[in-house]
């Protein structure tokens, strides 16, 4: 392994399991230094300098696709397993989301002009009557950190914009987010809905929120549940996968 | 165990409880809000004016004794009276949901800004609840415990700094976030307060720092002091509400000295008896979106169970119940504590 960048290697340490450490080991594994210091400072939250690191990164020749990949998804990829393992929390994540935003901010006009395929297009909304986003949000910056197109209907949304929005954007995914325990039966009603216009088996759904569960997801006829964002980005994986292995069958 | 104690009403139950007393039976308690719309039609009170209105409040809020059998009356249903007062821009919802704060349209952005408006008390939305708490204290006083609410300085920076911001302000500049949190306290006491000198026997203190948030060590650092002030400031029993997973943070809270914490169904009722020590009571801990509202009365049943034989002092749901609950469900609850004391026997 070379981490070249002390302070990369010194998060790398807190990546404990054997298959991760392979897999972002190989990920980090001979990328330039200015990328791995690019990963580090979206790490730790400094947007100022990711914001100059992908700069100068460009500048320096550096693709869009090298900066997102060996620099802004390789810092998300410890951040991601950081949160997951409750070594960090929501400020850390969001200081890192604000940071990977700044990076963003320079790539994302090269890569959209470039015409690459995505990884899936997922609709991302907050239940009705429910007005909560934070989750919502940090889903949505890493689902597109992990290369899906995400349409973000925003809170409160009725079963009806969730089914405006996957007929608009031809969508395989919807994530359902809901804080409120008196909001969280609209999940069952939105997958109903989607039931009753018979376009279930058009669309996989997902659903996450502190309060929801698997036991939750499953009573509701959810096809998956999101622990966290991390978890989020998995599940669309899979589902994207699933769809398409069904519509090809 | 406890030793062999006469019959008490609701009231001295649930104070005895707090105070760490013998009790005939542990109580069943309302830290936050049991109301459902079946409760609301009942007595013709329905959302959101029952948030808005002292008398209907009060007729609301007395049913957790009147038709569920609990032993306390908690006339705050939400946790957004202080914050409409504030200026918060707010979405009053339907009878079937809650009120809530846009917190996407902040009103402050730094503590500089955190002001009490004039009149502050008299707002229709804190006044409702003071008004309520007179009421239900003329005609159940003596027998039930009246449970006021005041929101904590926590959650009541996401709303007036929205989540997001408040948030990122922690790590941006945690000295200026440690300014905002003190100025806000001073909402958190005088509301506190002015529900005391309603009548209220009990406050409970919402203060939304979760671990579906933010780490022990962030309660630790910015609230554990914080929670002490407001123990030694308020004089009644104060009961600290925090959703979501909290056993890493209970050993913290347990040093408050507020006399009880409710508690989550996230967490293991036994793990939380070992975390607070003996240093706390608990509250808690039946879960709320997946058995009172999706399941039935067996399984309420075996959670109030678990969380007698794991020693938590006072039963409740773990958290304001999702308004569509089933009675059945929540009438479960005081009947199973008897039953558990039938069968294990309490003395």
């Amino acid at each position: 392994m070379s981490i070249t960048h002390e302070g990369l290697a010194q998060e790398f340490e807190y990546v404990t399991s054997p298959g991760e450490r392979k897999h972002i080991s190989e990920n980090i594994d001979g990328t330039a230094p200015i990328m791995q210091e690019m990963a580090y400072e979206l790490i730790v939250g400094n947007n100022v300098d990711v914001d100059r690191l992908t700069s100068e990164a460009l500048a320096e020749g550096f693709t869009a696709n090298q900066v997102l990949d060996d620099g802004l998804l390789n810092g998300m990829a410890i951040v991601g397993v950081k949160f997951r393992d409750n070594l960090i929390f929501v400020p850390e994540v969001l200081v890192a989301a604000r940071a990977m935003k700044a990076g963003m901010a320079h790539i994302e006009p090269i890569l959209s002009a470039s015409g690459a395929e995505p990884a899936g297009t997922v609709i991302m909304g907050t239940v009705k009557g429910d007005l909560h986003d934070i989750g919502k949000n940090l889903c949505i910056m890493m689902l597109r950190g992990a290369g899906f197109t995400v349409h973000d209907i925003g809170v409160d949304s009725s079963p009806e914009d969730f089914i405006d929005a996957v007929e608009e954007h031809e969508a395989e995914v919807i994530g359902m987010s809901a804080l409120l325990t008196t909001t969280m039966p609209n999940m069952g009603r939105t997958i109903a809905t989607f039931e009753d216009m018979g376009l279930r088996d058009e669309v996989r759904i997902m659903v996450g929120g502190a309060p929801v569960t698997q036991d939750f997801a499953d009573e509701m006829g959810a096809d998956a549940y999101g622990e966290n964002a991390v978890d989020a980005v998995d599940k669309a994986s899979e589902l994207v996968q699933l769809l398409a292995e069904l519509k090809s069958s | 165990m406890s030793p062999v104690v006469e019959k008490m009403t609701s009231k001295e139950r649930v104070m005895a409880a707090l105070a760490d007393q013998p009790v005939d039976r542990p109580p069943v308690c309302t830290p936050t809000n049991v109301a459902t719309v079946e409760l609301m039609d009942l007595v013709d009170a329905p959302f959101p004016d029952a948030n808005r209105d002292g008398e209907m409040n009060a007729r609301l809020a007395s049913t957790a004794y009147t038709e569920l059998g609990f032993d306390t009356i908690a006339p705050y249903f939400s946790i957004i009276q202080e914050s409409s007062a504030l200026g918060c821009d707010m979405q009053w919802e339907q009878k079937d949901n809650w009120p809530t704060v846009r917190m996407s349209n902040p009103i402050w952005k730094n503590s500089s800004d955190v002001k009490v408006p004039e009149g502050f008390l008299e707002h229709q939305d804190t006044k409702a609840i003071t008004d309520s708490i007179r009421i239900l204290k003329q005609e159940f006083g003596d027998e039930v415990a009246i449970v006021g609410k005041t929101m904590g300085p926590w959650t009541l920076a996401y709303h007036v700094f929205g989540v997001e911001p408040f948030l990122l302000g922690t790590v941006d500049d945690p000295a200026e976030t440690m300014k905002s949190l003190e100025a806000l306290k001073e909402i958190t006491i005088l509301y506190g307060q002015a529900q005391i000198d309603a009548g209220a026997d009990v406050l409970t203190v919402p203060d939304h720092a979760t671990g579906d948030l933010v780490s022990g060590e962030y309660y630790r650092r910015f609230l554990m002091e914080m929670h002490q002030e407001l123990e030694e400031e308020l004089s009644v029993p104060l009961m600290l509400h925090i959703c979501g997973a909290t056993v890493d943070r209970m050993p913290y809270i347990a040093q408050t000295g507020m006399a009880a914490f409710h508690f989550d169904s996230k967490n293991d009722p036994v793990e939380a008896i070992e975390a607070v020590d003996g240093k706390i009571r608990l509250v808690g801990n039946i879960n709320n979106p997946t058995t009172l509202y999706a399941r039935g009365p067996e399984d309420v049943r075996t959670e109030v169970y678990a969380a007698l034989d794991a020693g938590v002092q006072l039963i409740a749901p773990e958290c304001a119940i999702p308004l569509k609950t089933k009675l059945e469900n929540l009438v479960e609850i005081p009947a199973a504590i008897e039953d558990w004391i039938a069968e294990r026997g309490w003395d």
